[in-house]
């Protein structure tokens, strides 16, 4: 019995170290019990990954950007009718092709009550330059001159049309210098005390839990002030916890729907779904450097050979549609040119025929998600009726993208969604600049006149010029555009001021009950 | 106990009898010989081409019916034949990666636990080094080096049971190897080997075949457990683990996307563990009643 | 005894020295070019290249092996590829989850297990010992993410009565998990706690103590449980081990925010640190509790004891 007794105690001195390691953890949540009750009035977002940083310069993924975007300010912003305009900047001019005069906004206060000037522009677009996440965006700017304390001067290395789009992104929410200078100072990461000019002010972060932001009363600009006390967004990496989650009221608002329950909230009275075209689009890619893909006409039969209906049903429950562009119908640069391709697998075989393939083709192509194995299993399985055989390889998202770089891969499955700059999607996809090229496609005539696009001062001509490089790439079918999917957001249907963002910037400030 | 054949023969015939006694062990048998026979005959029950991996997407995620048993799946395959076709590789990723364990372990184990001494001290700490590893969380580490190839999956769930079997074979060869037929084969001239091999180790078989019966049980459900983390066997290979973690997120409309190849998850390893149990009492004649 | 612990203590060292051996040579054989994996396909190859240097990956494996453990030494795990902070605070922030989680899947499993063995031994073949097996065998072999989702469906869908995920809700977020978790614990103790008592129970000197008129629980709980604990300590020793992996797929399905969910996401993203160092804590905290187990058999059986002192 006495050894019984001693082992008891082992086990209680076993449950003191744990329960002493555990209370750490107790201290970081504590923070979001205490917004938690005034109820009601902080909003539960529910999303479905974790932030990579709060660092707006240290990460480049819409669920940090929810975030970082409510915490900063960015010089500029896009209106509902797609337009730019300022936010943190009052105005501004061009004075000629590469020089650009700004004016902020008068008074604007950072959270710790710091007068926003353009020294903090300057700082966080230099420091910006530098940064190996987003420092591409601006690699236009040659130089800030500061001016007075609200203006300044972007001088650029060569005439771009990209720059207001890029003061946009969220890598280049401003900073305030001086907080920043005192965390590197102190060996601190700019991330563990995040401070800007935004609606919102941080309050905390559980890696894996939640963000809590609480509402900042001196934000500059009235009518967007936060019309809640805070924001608790809390991560589900589980698509259908996120959803039990809104229904059972854990959260009030839910930002990516799984296609699996967009029909189950449509028919719960309790639950509101908003959905609104999006810039996204899912594709199957060729490889044109590489055999069989080098060939037109076999990636023209391929292009055939695709039931996007079947595609759509299995991979999105038929909430997505049927695509044949390149880029999203909802983005700036979209124009309805493309040569079309039908489900005809007589033709398909024709051209495979006409290809020298007539005896049938085999070849593998690569992928990185569950979403889009389905997308290249259905896929699979009507390529096998004209004789090809397509081998599905799943891998790791970094091998995926190494081997799709390296131009190792055949064919291949992914996705893009444009952002709100016409060139960040046809320099990156289509030409031989770009980084994200991955069919390997070499065209001087469209890298020509993506560069027209690019810098012209001229709208038609930047249309036009856009429009040809669709019809080219389409023609040559580089890929085989699959399906778009519209930006849903479902909530709670109290909730008001929801707004759902095509290119998924959705604001939160406005929500509440 | 005692090595002369007749003697051994009839100890056999006892250890069955035993067995055939056990009710449930029996059961646990007869599920896993249809199981087997399921597994064996798969391409006659179901066609692979027209059954297994043909899409239906009209009639994709169908309940239950007279058509298809277990409903079909969000291809509109039929779950029946996916399930029966899908026993193949379960048994077969169970069976190799207990063996590679197996014969690894058991060959460390043996020699450890014959020889002794410094062969002993060098093979377990290594053996340690595997064990303080967390059995699932080696097969995962080995499979995200290696890749998702259903040959490495095999591999990483054997190399990381190798210890077990280390353990119990050394465990074993130890509490034998001192008894009086190991001496008396010894004081024969026998060589380390024959003794080892024919002496000491089927007089092991016990908890060899236990520990054997049972981990493939353990393996069917870390392969599982890998394709639910995405890292086992990939799509459109019917393999039950697989199908689950597809099956997953029609969960709540579709429940038989996931129920049925649960169930043969669930019924597979209790046939098991059923023949595992009753193997051990039939065994151990300390328990026969 | 003290000195019983300390030799264990100084042995944990080269098994955490194998272990992250092992572990580093498998990442490292790991197709995949992690210079690009953390600054993304575009990056210019002079930036690559200067992340290579920087981060050692020009080296030859042994050299970066040496280098890490140095690292470690000084509680340097490295930086996380993914995030660019140090490992070690990401996996300290995240532990703490893991922990807890774990621990009252034990307690759980322990706490069931053991009193239901017993009985069911005691009363082998009742109706109480046949429907106890049963649902012990069923614990083994219900795969327990299946068993978690068809939880969440049951308890937070259907009667809504706990969260489906998260820990935010304290007590009430912790019940889905720990039964998830420690179910199939549960029910191996079980089996080992019956078998194993029903093994002490047939030996010569509880039938000499029954003989002799001493009550039967008396038996049970003075001669027989004592003896039948040896097994059944190794058993929670080793069902730790398997505890601690199955955390991984519970923490995945109830989106529980410990160390679990962070390796599985580190592994796809193949981010060597971060894995390196959670498959290094996860196995010091094996071989701790194994050192406890090592430890509470001594104190069990004075055999043990003696051998060591």
């Amino acid at each position: 019995m006495k050894k019984l007794l001693s082992m008891l105690l082992a086990l209680t001195l076993c449950a003191g170290m744990l329960a002493g390691c555990s209370g750490s953890k107790n201290n970081t949540s504590s923070s979001s019990d205490t917004s938690g009750e005034s109820k009601g009035s902080v909003i539960k977002v529910g999303v479905s990954s974790d932030i990579t940083s709060l660092d707006p310069q240290n990460h480049n993924d819409t669920t940090s950007a929810y975030m970082t975007r409510h915490i900063y300010s960015n010089l500029v912003t896009l209106n509902d009718d797609n337009e730019f305009v300022g936010d943190l900047a009052e105005s501004w001019e061009y004075v000629d092709d590469v020089t650009v005069n700004f004016t902020l906004k008068e008074g604007v206060k950072f959270h710790n009550g710091d007068v926003l000037t353009s020294e903090d522009v300057k700082y966080t677009l230099e420091r910006l330059a530098t940064s190996s996440k987003v420092g591409h965006l601006t690699k236009m700017i040659e130089s800030i001159e500061v001016v007075d304390d609200t203006h300044f001067t972007i001088h650029m290395n060569t005439p771009s049309n990209a720059l207001v789009s890029s003061l946009f992104h969220s890598g280049a929410g401003i900073l305030n210098k001086a907080h920043c200078e005192a965390l590197e100072a102190a060996g601190k990461e700019v991330a563990s005390e995040p401070m800007g000019t935004g609606p919102y002010k941080f309050v905390s972060w559980t890696p894996g839990t939640n963000c809590v932001l609480e509402k900042f009363d001196d934000y500059f600009d009235e009518s967007r002030k936060a019309q809640n006390d805070g924001i608790e967004m809390k991560i589900y990496l589980e698509d259908s916890a996120r959803t039990i989650a809104l229904e059972t009221g854990e959260i009030d608002i839910m930002l990516k729907v799984p296609s699996t329950d967009a029909q189950k909230i449509r028919d719960n009275a309790n639950l509101e779904l908003s959905q609104v075209p999006s810039t996204w689009i899912e594709y199957m890619g060729f490889n044109t450097s590489k055999a069989p893909f080098d060939n037109k006409l076999v990636r023209q039969a391929i292009n055939y050979a695709v039931d996007k209906a079947s595609v759509v049903a299995v991979a999105t429950e038929n909430e997505g549609k049927p695509f044949d562009n390149y880029i999203g119908s909802a983005a700036i640069g979209y124009y309805d040119v493309v040569t079309k391709y039908d489900y005809n697998l007589e033709k398909a075989k024709e051209l495979l025929k006409e290809a020298g393939y007539e005896n049938g083709l085999e070849f593998t192509a690569i992928l990185a998600s569950d979403t889009r194995s389905k997308s290249a299993t259905v896929i699979q399985a009507t390529l096998a009726e004209i004789g090809v055989t397509m081998k599905i390889e799943q891998m790791e998202a970094s091998t995926f993208y190494e081997e799709c770089g390296n131009g190792t891969q055949q064919a291949y499955f992914a996705g893009w969604i444009a952002n709100a700059e016409p060139d960040n999607t046809y320099r990156a996809l289509w030409t031989t600049e770009g980084g994200n090229n991955y069919s390997h496609y070499a065209n001087d005539k469209v890298l020509e006149l993506v560069n027209i696009a690019s810098t012209s001062r001229d709208k038609a001509e930047v249309d036009a010029s856009y429009e040809e490089v669709l019809k080219i790439i389409s023609d040559d079918a580089i890929w085989a555009p699959l399906y778009t999917l519209d930006n849903q957001i479902a909530y709670n249907k109290d909730l008001k001021g929801v707004h759902n963002s095509p290119i998924g910037m959705h604001n939160l400030y406005a929500l509440h009950y | 106990m005692s090595t002369n054949q007749p003697k051994k023969r009839s100890q056999f015939v006892e250890i069955w009898q035993r067995l055939k006694r056990n009710k449930m062990a029996m059961v646990g048998l007869a599920i896993l010989f249809i199981l087997v026979l399921g597994a064996i005959f798969a391409d006659v029950i179901c066609d692979y081409d027209t059954m297994v991996i043909k899409q239906d997407i009209p009639n994709r995620l169908q309940g239950p019916s007279a058509d298809h048993w277990f409903g079909t799946d969000e291809f509109g395959r039929d779950i029946f034949a996916r399930i029966i076709h899908g026993s193949r590789v379960s048994l077969v990723v169970g069976i190799i990666s207990v063996s590679i364990a197996l014969i690894l372990g058991g060959a460390f184990g043996a020699f450890a636990g014959f020889y002794g001494g410094k062969v002993d001290m060098v093979i377990m700490r290594v053996m340690d080094v595997f064990l303080a590893i967390p059995s699932i969380l080696l097969s995962m580490t080995i499979v995200a080096a290696l890749g998702t190839d259903l040959v490495y999956v095999m591999l990483a769930i054997g190399i990381s049971s190798v210890p077990n079997y280390a353990r119990i074979v050394r465990a074993a060869v130890m509490s034998v190897k001192d008894q009086e037929f190991v001496e008396a084969s010894k004081a024969m001239g026998a060589g380390n080997a024959t003794i080892i091999f024919k002496e000491i180790l089927p007089n092991c078989l016990a908890p060899i075949i236990v520990q054997a019966t049972l981990s493939v049980a353990g393996a069917i459900l870390s392969t599982a457990s890998l394709s639910f983390i995405g890292l086992g066997v990939q799509p459109p290979d019917p393999e039950w683990g697989a199908m689950l973690s597809s099956g997953r997120q029609y969960m709540r409309d579709a429940l038989h996307l996931t129920l049925f190849p649960g169930l043969a998850i669930v019924i597979t390893i209790l046939a098991l563990n059923l023949l595992g149990d009753g193997l051990r009492d039939a065994l151990d004649p300390r328990l026969k009643q | 005894m003290y000195k019983y612990i300390a030799k264990r203590l100084l042995m944990l060292i080269p098994v955490i020295i194998g272990v992250s051996f092992l572990v580093f040579f498998i990442m490292a054989m790991a197709p995949g070019d992690t210079a690009k994996a953390i600054l993304g396909e575009d990056a210019p190859v002079e930036s690559l290249e200067a992340l290579r240097e920087e981060l050692g990956l020009n080296d030859p494996i042994p050299v970066r092996y040496v280098n890490y453990m140095k690292g470690m030494l000084r509680g340097d795990l490295g930086k996380s590829y993914k995030s660019g902070r140090p490992v070690f605070n990401e996996i300290m922030e995240r532990f703490p989850a893991t922990l807890e989680l774990s621990f009252w899947g034990m307690v759980f499993a322990i706490v069931l297990s053991i009193p239901i063995g017993i009985i069911s031994a005691t009363r082998q073949y009742s109706l109480t010992d046949s429907v106890s097996m049963i649902f012990a065998l069923l614990g083994v072999a219900t795969p327990n993410f299946w068993l978690g989702l068809m939880l969440i469906i049951v308890f937070s869908l259907h009667l809504g009565w706990l969260p489906s995920g998260g820990n935010t809700d304290g007590f009430a977020s912790l019940i889905l998990p720990v039964i998830t978790l420690g179910t199939g614990c549960m029910a191996n103790i079980t089996r080992t706690t019956r078998s194993s008592m029903l093994e002490v129970i047939r030996q010569d000197y509880i039938r000499t103590a029954k003989a002799k008129g001493v009550s039967k629980n008396k038996v049970i709980n003075k001669h027989a449980l004592k003896n039948a604990l040896i097994p059944v300590v190794t058993v929670i020793g080793l069902q730790f081990g398997s505890l601690l992996g199955g955390a991984v797929l519970t923490e995945s399905v109830f989106s529980w925010p410990g160390i679990g969910t962070y390796l599985v996401n580190s592994i796809k993203a193949k981010d060597t640190n971060a894995v390196l160092g959670c498959v290094i804590i996860f196995s010091i905290c094996f071989s701790i509790v194994n050192l406890i187990v090592d430890i509470l058999y001594a104190y069990i059986d004075p055999r043990i004891k003696s051998k060591y002192e």
